[in-house]
């Protein structure tokens, strides 16, 4: 079994929001509502700044405080290593979106059962990466398999150091950030 | 810092409003409810222990107002819920880690526990009036069980109530929710509210006078735990400092907060003064005084007041708490 | 899971690469397609979001398009799409959308039309051209557009004896940039990009550019992959855009002032010898006066006149210098700032030549080599113009795209001859063209108005007649001439068939050469499918195996045709006089200007005034998408930069709604303040193309501020024609 993750590399992310668009289509995301989001975080003086970059989706933690809440089991943790809501067993008591300390659920307003990134499991089973990684303008959306050494998320994890969002609360994260800030000199 | 997002959720940005007023008085009404449970039973006892028997003494409603107002709270909790109709799902399996599904399985334990002490609390004078037979026999058979189903009673209305601070108190995103003391601050408030109701429909002086006692030390403890609460996110973490500062700032954004600060904190005191007040030279054999009486209610009922604000204040700001939402790494 | 490790591997050998984990497995349309079985159905096709020509592959399941991705065989899109082209779908299920022919029924400007059935208008169209034609004679028909439906017009318009035509992308964009690098390298950097080698280049300059908020698929994809390889960035603009977030150096240059800078680099590139000595004997003509031209642009004089510390001007060079030739002084896109824009974009082509970037990696690529064979189908010469076009005004080195203003200037004045009619296609010139006072006069001026387009834009809302065409997802197009390292072709096809009453602009267009009697010059064969028999033709004139691109692939490489760098038996050629690189040009000199680049000292705005400068959002291309759900939903309303210390003296909060007054007292909509670091204190900024006057488009309508209002001065270029429109000063009001 897979064990799937993401790497996003912020010093490529140049914010042009294509993933952001095309999770939405290809997830059928409805209209103000999205999965994954793209943060720019400008600090300093005029003229001395510095930008990050930073798009956040579910983490897909190990240790996910989303599936531990749920009372009916609809978030669920899956052998491929996602964390993944069955929305027939949902009954939309929204302690898991309290309980996600990253914010990235929301309720789907029409049908009332919470909803969230997938990693685009439907396309992992096709083969495809996720629609987000496939269209990364910048390639700084990274996705692969953790369980093996020679996927690319693996390499660059070995390779360059990394963090996790939030690591201090302890869920244990499956999307890892690299370069925080772009190399300037 | 300029910090500009693309792709928000209204549910969740630029703070989190997942609950509202409804989970706030389903959180209200639950720990009332465990109050009733516990103080009524208590009343029980009491009479047991001095008269030697049993009796309904007096308020026989009290133990029926339990379940009730439980099925008034929770259908608050049910109004919230997205998916109204897929209630029974909740049933359809048991999550040993989530509170929510033990919290579902427990009311199947509690109710009857509530609901058979009701019965078997019912005076003679009530049971004859009493058309269905099904109801009015299982009173009979269960009166004999009254002391024994009072002390059952004493121990769930204990974990009623904290049984509604623990759900808040687990979801660690959430820093001024998260910390072990919220049970008991519900716990606590839960039965001074309940002891307050109690001290407003006993009808026997003594009994008055015994939860007004009581209430005394319950709302001392509750405001000890709210102390502490506050002074345990003081100092702890970053997020936790920051998850109370709506309470101490008095700004245009968390006025409400701090209001509710204040009127915890005048609300909570006052109430004790004034039961200072009547305690203060009731030792005599007369009647409470009509002064009394008014001095009573007021306090009981400024306690039930602080017991809503605290939940509704908890429910609301904590939404506002989180491990640096949108900017931290 | 269901996700067996088998079926991952068919997948991955279908891939070409093979890739290593779930890679996006495409060789073909229909074989995918297949291999997902059910009603799915994938359409390689071209996007339109904007005019990159991005190979998109649709997926359609059961006659709805569901999801847009970049064609992986397409050099332009390379497998991804970006959020405008995403977002495609909501252009094409936008129920905004133009869905009938419409005939004008009351005053110009009133909004008030009747349906009417595309015989109906079309005879009316044709009617109304003819008896213009037969009194002012053909040449008073006008047009302007942009886009691919330009192509089907302009053959009606030629076909009647009109060649006043033109194309806002000339004067209002790049085609002072493409005659600049035409009269020094007798190349344009590229028409549907520009030749730089992004993602080799050591050190990339970029003036004015915004890669990132400018989101030109492929080349952004370069540009990050530069980022990642570790391209120093030297970014030259007055806000800290998200090119410059990534720059090593942020030049905050005073607005207009940029020549000042790139001649003193280019002064210090000499005077420090640190150009390349050989590349500028062998390929070069001017050396010497370039030298003197620019010896009177010292550091410290550039220091002042561009407010950027002398340190910051110096080091930047010398950067750019150490990994010369392997760098690139980006040319540029959108060029009409200033009114002296051609003499910027010389000091950009002749930095390059001194740094020897043509032809060599990380520099530009040489245009790659393919010849296409002739291809007109067989229709016949038009006839000669009825009068001379008066498309290029006074203006010398104006190019075939036309001048747009011109055309509007002579719907107002009559001179040098009446223009009576437009035909305006693709664009919304109210947006488009500097001072929307006077488009609105000539358009007042016309006695009959054309409009062919998607939506009921402001422009669109003024015509006589209103020709809704399809999305490029309902319709043929092309073949399209790809020209990156490599030449190529790809097609645009219908992924869906029209919706409501909507046509392909060829069909409407060879439906009107038929009213008007040019049966000649009308698409051979009938029916919807005419146009894919002409491209059917052109692909066997080309010898492009047709079935190959429309069913698999939506694009094919022409073999051999990549040739980017310079190697002892791949030599440039300049297509100059000289065919070298002119530094010096004698055909400018000739015509009265200067033959090296000099500075010219433009207006700067007095103390309360800033320069407006505007630019663009990386979710919407200029006005066309602000109404496109999935793109206006990101961006709904645009803000106006100002600077926090100036925010601070005005008493101007941020998110505070202001409006801007410029110099001519015109106010603009409410616009939203963004109180920022990150733009200097003598200018604001606001992206382009917001604050729609259109109330048929329901989402754009009246959300946020339109720059184009504010924009009633402009500086024509004298070489080119180009409209200078960053001249102009607003204050800022606040809303009581």
């Amino acid at each position: 079994m897979p064990r799937y993750a993401m790497v996003i590399d912020q010093s490529r992310c140049i914010g042009c929001m294509a993933c952001v668009v095309a999770c939405k289509r290809e997830n059928d995301v409805p209209p103000e509502v999205y999965r994954t989001r793209v943060l720019e975080i400008v600090q300093g003086n005029f003229p001395d700044l510095t930008t990050e970059m930073r798009s956040e989706l579910c983490n897909h933690c190990d240790h996910a405080p989303c599936v531990t809440i749920c009372p009916t089991g609809a978030s669920h943790y899956e052998e491929d290593g996602t964390v993944q809501v069955d929305i027939d067993k949902c009954v939309g008591c929204k302690a898991c979106i309290a309980a996600c300390p990253y914010n990235v659920r929301y309720i789907n307003e029409e049908h009332g059962y919470v909803d969230k990134c997938s990693f685009c499991q439907h396309r992992l089973k096709e083969g495809k990466k996720p629609a987000c990684v496939a269209t990364c303008v910048g390639g700084s959306r990274i996705f692969g398999d953790l369980d093996d050494p020679k996927s690319e998320v693996s390499v660059i994890l070995r390779k360059t150091s990394h963090r996790v969002l939030k690591k201090s609360i302890g869920t244990r994260p499956n999307v890892y950030y690299i370069n925080q800030y772009p190399k300037k000199a | 810092m300029e910090l500009s997002i693309t792709g928000t959720n209204a549910i969740t940005y630029p703070v989190m409003h997942v609950w509202d007023w409804r989970v706030a008085i389903y959180l209200f009404l639950g720990g009332l409810s465990g109050g009733l449970m516990t103080m009524s039973a208590i009343n029980y006892l009491r009479s047991e222990r001095k008269s030697g028997t049993i009796q309904s003494l007096c308020c026989w409603q009290i133990p029926l107002m339990a379940p009730i107002l439980l099925s008034i709270g929770l259908f608050f909790l049910w109004l919230d819920l997205e998916r109204k109709l897929h209630g029974h799902l909740f049933y359809m399996t048991f999550k040993p880690l989530s509170p929510m599904s033990w919290g579902a399985w427990i009311i199947l334990l509690i109710y009857p526990v509530m609901i058979l002490y009701a019965l078997a609390s019912l005076p003679d004078e009530i049971k004859v009036k009493i058309k269905n037979t099904f109801i009015k026999n299982t009173a009979d058979a269960m009166a004999p069980y009254l002391s024994k189903l009072a002390k059952l009673n004493v121990v769930f209305g204990v974990l009623l109530s904290i049984y509604t601070g623990i759900l808040l108190s687990s979801l660690v995103a959430r820093p001024l929710w998260n910390s072990a003391i919220l049970p008991l601050l519900f716990l606590a408030s839960g039965m001074s509210t309940g002891t307050a109701v109690m001290i407003i429909v006993a009808k026997n002086k003594e009994a008055k006078l015994f939860f007004t006692k009581l209430d005394i030390w319950l709302i001392i403890g509750e405001i000890l735990i709210i102390a502490l609460m506050f002074y345990g996110h003081y100092t702890s973490n970053a997020a936790h400092q920051e998850a109370i500062m709506p309470f101490f700032n008095s700004s245009h954004d968390t006025f409400p907060y701090f209001l509710s600060i204040v009127v915890i904190g005048i609300v909570l005191p006052l109430a004790i003064i004034l039961k200072f007040l009547e305690v203060r030279g009731q030792d005599t054999e007369k009647e409470i005084s009509r002064f009394g009486l008014i001095l009573m209610n007021t306090s009981a009922l400024l306690v039930l007041l602080g017991g809503a604000v605290i939940r509704f204040a908890l429910v609301y700001a904590g939404q506002l708490s989180g491990y640096g939402n949108y900017t931290m790494m | 899971m269901a996700f067996s490790r088998r079926s991952f591997l068919k997948y991955a050998a279908m891939s070409a690469g093979g890739a290593a984990l779930a890679d996006t497995p495409f060789i073909s349309a229909e074989a995918r397609a297949k291999a997902e079985g059910g009603n799915v159905k994938y359409v390689p096709t071209s996007c339109e979001m904007c005019f990159w020509k991005c190979g998109a592959v649709a997926k359609v399941v059961d006659g709805k398009v569901v999801k847009l991705e970049g064609n992986p065989f397409h050099p332009q899109s390379r497998g991804k799409l970006c959020a405008r082209g995403q977002g495609g779908i909501g252009q094409l299920y936008d129920e905004d959308r133009l869905k009938h022919p419409m005939i004008i029924d009351g005053p110009r400007g009133a909004g008030k039309y009747r349906e009417a059935s595309w015989d109906e208008a079309l005879t009316y169209v044709a009617k109304k051209l003819k008896a213009i034609a037969a009194k002012h004679g053909p040449e008073s028909i006008g047009m302007m557009s942009h886009g691919s439906p330009g192509d089907y017009f302009t053959n009606v318009l030629k076909a009647m004896g009109s060649h006043n035509i033109a194309f806002p992308s000339f004067a209002q964009c790049k085609g002072i940039r493409d005659e600049a690098w035409l009269l020094t390298y007798g190349h344009k950097p590229g028409s549907s990009c520009e030749q730089v080698d992004l993602e080799n280049s050591r050190v990339i300059v970029l003036i004015g550019t915004h890669l990132g908020e400018n989101m030109h698929n492929s080349q952004n994809q370069e540009f990050a992959e530069a980022i990642g390889r570790g391209a120093k960035i030297i970014c030259v603009d007055p806000r800290y855009s998200t090119a410059a977030s990534k720059a090593a150096f942020w030049l905050p240059i005073k607005p207009g002032t940029d020549t000042a800078l790139l001649l003193t680099w280019i002064n210090i590139i000499i005077s420090e010898n640190w150009y390349d000595k050989e590349y500028v004997e062998k390929y070069t003509e001017g050396f010497e006066q370039v030298k003197e031209a620019v010896k009177q642009y010292t550091p410290e004089w550039a220091a002042q006149e561009t407010e950027l510390p002398m340190r910051q001007i110096v080091e930047s060079v010398r950067e750019l210098s150490r990994y010369a030739p392997n760098v690139v002084v980006h040319p540029g896109r959108h060029y009409s700032w200033y009114g002296n824009d051609t003499q910027r974009a010389r000091a950009v082509a002749i930095l390059n030549a001194l740094l020897g970037t043509w032809g060599r990696k990380g520099g530009m690529w040489l245009p790659p080599k393919a010849n296409f064979a002739k291809f007109n189908d067989d229709i016949p010469a038009y006839p000669p113009a009825s009068k001379p076009p008066l498309i290029k005004g006074d203006f010398p080195f104006a190019g075939g795209e036309g001048v747009t203003q011109v055309l509007r200037d002579a719907t107002i004045t009559g001179k040098p001859y009446p223009i009576k009619a437009w035909f305006v296609a693709g664009t919304n010139l109210m947006k488009t063209l500097p001072d929307q006072r006077l488009t609105r006069k000539a358009i007042d001026n016309l006695d009959f108005f054309v409009a062919v387009d998607l939506f009921p834009t402001e422009t669109v809302m003024l015509a006589d007649v209103i020709l809704p065409e399809c999305t490029y997802l309902e319709r043929h197009d092309g073949l399209f001439k790809i020209k990156t390292r490599e030449a190529g072709v790809a097609i645009r096809q219908p992924a869906v068939e029209p919706m409501y009453d909507s046509k392909p602009a060829w069909w409407i267009g060879s439906e009107l050469c038929k009213k008007l009697g040019l049966n000649e010059y009308a698409v051979k064969g009938n029916g919807m499918d005419a146009w894919e028999g002409r491209m059917r033709r052109q692909a066997k004139a080309w010898g492009i195996d047709y079935d190959k691109l429309a069913k698999h692939t939506g694009y094919v490489t022409i073999p051999g045709s990549e040739r980017p760098y310079i190697t002892a038996d791949n030599q440039p050629v300049f297509n100059t006089f000289s065919e070298k690189i002119e530094l010096y040009s004698e055909d400018l000199e000739e015509k009265g200007f200067d033959p090296v680049p000099q500075y010219e000292e433009i207006e700067h705005p007095e103390k309360g005034m800033y320069r407006l400068i505007y630019g663009r959002s990386p979710v919407h291309t200029f006005s066309r998408t602000i109404n496109t759900q999935w793109l206006w939903e990101l961006e709904k309303e645009n803000e106006v930069w100002l600077n926090k210390k100036e925010a601070v003296r005005l008493g101007v909060k941020n998110g505070e709604y202001v409006r801007l007054e410029n110099q001519d007292g015109v106010r603009s909509n409410k616009i939203k303040t963004k109180v920022t670091e990150r733009i200097r204190h003598d200018c604001v900024y606001m992206v382009h193309g917001f604050g729609h006057n259109a109330p048929r488009m329901k989402r754009a309508n009246g959300s946020g501020a339109d720059d184009q209002k504010l924009i009633t001065k402009y500086i024509e270029d004298p070489i080119t024609g180009g409209t200078g429109m960053r001249v102009n000063f607003v204050k800022i009001i606040k809303e009581a």
